[in-house]
């Protein structure tokens, strides 16, 4: 019973939330896009502007060009592995096998974790001497393939890959598994019915009713490889030399250690604008749907 | 962190309330042995003013170095901070971010510390910093293991390429270091460059004056390279922190560590005396000794809260007692010109600068900020690759050049 004199009540609600996102997330943002056209250290009172030099210095600098393709790398492999792993234990375990609880939980565990706690343990198991890893190639008399995962400049990425990925696979098992409760198991049955043999019905049936999941799941993915940070500054803080560092990586050391408040905004433009691009195509494909 | 920086911020609202006076003082300290022997100090000067409330927050070393602009920055900085010496402190004294600390020193600075310290605390004839400790930098090694091979002690670069050949032939990792947070690389080139160049060349490569491209500075990687292409340095060292690598010292896997006093910090009880330094090797004898030697102290923010009982802490911290006794527990050289060296490791890294030309703080503590990180980053790019030497000195050249012109 809303009466048009008291249009003001859901503002009202709003007021709070919105005057803090305005404050800790809009204002924040407008002002790094000032910050990225000037060459101030985060400290001084004088900020000098110097137009668009930030950004062409961005692209000679080959520390950006490393940073830029790693954060490629961690895009493509947070797609190709985690999406299908976790699709697939998820069709599993929602077979509700004897023991399927337990696995579960197994399979979840690594979710309960922070990143930080995740990077330091595997700089253990990584370790190129004691680690876990080395340890046991050599115990199993597989010695020709220990490396030094996170020293060796051409492997360390996907080292820090993997060790994301074993805490994203349980992330995508979820979601997957939140999907599967809205299947209708009506469609499921009347297509075992009509002799569709279980990958018929997984194809046809199944996977076309997670399209929901599915897109959060990628989009969710690519959210997360593109805003890489915890994993690669606890494990590595993107050495050897800026071999394993990503945009965020990169952005915190310039602006933070190196004093490039405005050089780090350029960098964190950049990494907006993409990541942007692909909020606003998840945002169009929901509001489709909600249509 | 959010939560942390939460309680803090309410116990310090909370002790604001139930005492007038609070000093809130933030340290990198956190390594167990120091931050022990700080809580003690504070616990004194708690005793000598009971009105004053000390709340120490403790951060990570690498954390702390990041975080500390942005306290200086703020509207609320804490009212004490640890710091470094030299270019570091100058960075922020420069943009005005520090208050000056002349007033504890109503009979002038040279009272209580050596005068040559006074530059290194010093930005425009105002004191920013009060030196508490400082400590020397050396070849660490592994007594047992020197001894079992029967080895001398280098003095020469020629010997001490033997020493390292020894090492190697009996299965000992002859150099151990840890360069993930790339600094212990600086030791390296800090030594070379000193030792083949001299100091007052390596103080204008510090201060931006010198291209990386300049042949003296090729010469420095030539000598290094000898280290890197006869796998003297531990495999993988990109892969540890500097306490991991100093791990293969305390086993005697390794022989030597070039390393700053502070790695006695780490040692285990029972290999503690096992462990000792001696000068890095002389490379030309035509040119003086120089050797670095760090101070580490405090510095009051400009925006403190409590300005008046920072300056009593750091008159405090300044005297005979406290630095006497945070020496005599960690076994580092006081600044405090009145406290004798602790023990005879002390007494001998004493007697080692005494002798030396001339001192320096330490590479990323004498440079830009920007341009050492990017300097080190080369050096490790380096150490995994010598032949690289020339893409590196001249991608760091273009770097000097934006940054200092």
């Amino acid at each position: 019973m809303l009466t048009k004199k008291r249009w003001w009540v859901p503002w009202a609600f709003l007021a709070i939330p919105l005057i803090m996102y305005l404050i800790w997330v809009i204002i924040p943002i407008g002002r790094t896009f000032v910050y990225s056209f000037s060459s101030w250290d985060g400290l001084s009172e004088n900020i000098d502007f110097i137009g668009f030099d930030n950004f062409k210095m961005l692209f000679g600098d080959r520390i950006f060009t490393t940073a830029l393709m790693n954060n490629i790398k961690w895009f493509i492999f947070f797609i190709i592995i985690p999406v299908p792993v976790g699709l697939g234990f998820a069709m599993l375990l929602d077979m509700k096998l004897p023991g399927s609880k337990l696995f579960k939980t197994l399979v979840y565990l690594p979710m309960t974790l922070s990143f930080v706690v995740i990077g330091t343990m595997w700089s253990w198991i990584y370790e190129p001497q004691y680690g876990a890893l080395n340890s046991f190639l050599d115990a199993i008399g597989l010695d020709f393939l220990i490396t030094p995962w996170l020293s060796d400049p051409q492997i360390v990425t996907f080292s820090l890959i993997f060790a994301a990925i074993w805490r994203q696979i349980p992330y995508m098992m979820v979601l997957f598994l939140a999907g599967l409760k809205n299947v209708s198991q009506d469609q499921v049955e009347a297509a075992y019915v009509d002799g569709a043999n279980a990958w018929q019905r997984f194809w046809n049936i199944i996977l076309p009713a997670l399209r929901p999941s599915m897109i959060v799941a990628i989009t969710v993915s690519i959210i997360d490889s593109l805003r890489a940070f915890d994993i690669v500054f606890v494990m590595t803080k993107g050495g050897p030399f800026h071999s394993s560092t990503v945009l965020a990586n990169f952005m915190y050391i310039e602006a933070f250690n190196n004093y490039r408040m405005g050089y780090g905004s350029a960098i964190a433009v950049i990494q907006f604008a993409i990541t942007f691009g692909f909020i606003i195509l998840y945002l169009l494909n929901a509001m489709k749907n909600e249509e | 962190m959010k939560k942390l920086t939460l309680t803090l911020t309410v116990l310090t609202l909370v002790l604001f309330v139930f005492s007038a006076r609070t000093l809130v003082i933030n340290s990198y300290m956190s390594d167990p042995a120091p931050k022990e022997v700080f809580s003690e100090l504070v616990a004194e000067f708690e005793e000598m003013y009971p009105d004053i409330d000390v709340t120490v927050n403790t951060f990570a070393h690498e954390d702390f170095k990041t975080l500390l602009r942005t306290w200086l920055g703020s509207g609320n900085a804490p009212d004490v901070v640890t710091w470094f010496a030299g270019e570091r402190m100058r960075f922020f004294a420069e943009k005005g971010l520090l208050e000056p600390l002349n007033d504890i020193f109503p009979n002038g600075f040279g009272e209580k510390f050596p005068e040559a310290f006074k530059t290194a605390s010093a930005y425009k004839d105002k004191i920013y910093f009060i030196p508490q400790s400082w400590y020397w930098w050396g070849i660490y090694y592994n007594k047992a293991v020197f001894n079992d091979l029967d080895l001398e002690i280098p003095k020469t670069w020629d010997e001490f390429m033997a020493v390292n050949e020894t090492l190697k032939e009996n299965g000992k990792i002859p150099m151990t270091i840890g360069t993930k947070y790339l600094w212990t690389a600086g030791g390296w080139f800090d030594y070379l460059n000193m030792r083949v160049n001299g100091i007052e060349f390596h103080t204008e490569f510090t201060a931006g004056k010198i291209p990386f491209t300049d042949p003296r500075v090729k010469k420095v990687f030539e000598y290094w390279k000898e280290m890197v292409e006869n796998e003297y340095f531990i495999d993988n060292h990109s892969a540890y922190s500097w306490q991991e690598a100093a791990n293969r010292l305390f086993t005697g896997e390794a022989g030597m560590y070039l390393m700053g006093q502070f790695i006695k910090d780490v040692a285990p009880e029972d290999v503690k005396d096992d462990i000792d330094f001696f000068r890095f090797p002389i490379i030309n004898p035509e040119m003086g000794v120089y050797e670095d030697t760090p101070i580490d102290g405090f510095m009051v923010p400009k925006n403190a809260k409590n300005i008046e009982d920072a300056k009593l802490f750091m008159q405090y911290i300044a005297g005979k007692e406290s630095q006497q006794y945070f020496a005599d527990e960690l076994g580092r050289l006081a600044a405090n010109k009145k406290v004798t060296p602790p023990d005879a490791h002390a007494q001998a890294g004493m007697d080692m600068i005494l002798e030396s030309d001339g001192v320096m703080q330490f590479f990323d503590r004498d440079m830009n900020p920007e341009m050492a990180n990017k300097a080190m980053n080369g050096f490790v790019e380096f150490m995994m690759f010598p032949s690289r030497i020339d893409a590196i000195l001249e991608n760091l050249e273009s770097i000097r050049q934006r940054i200092y012109n």
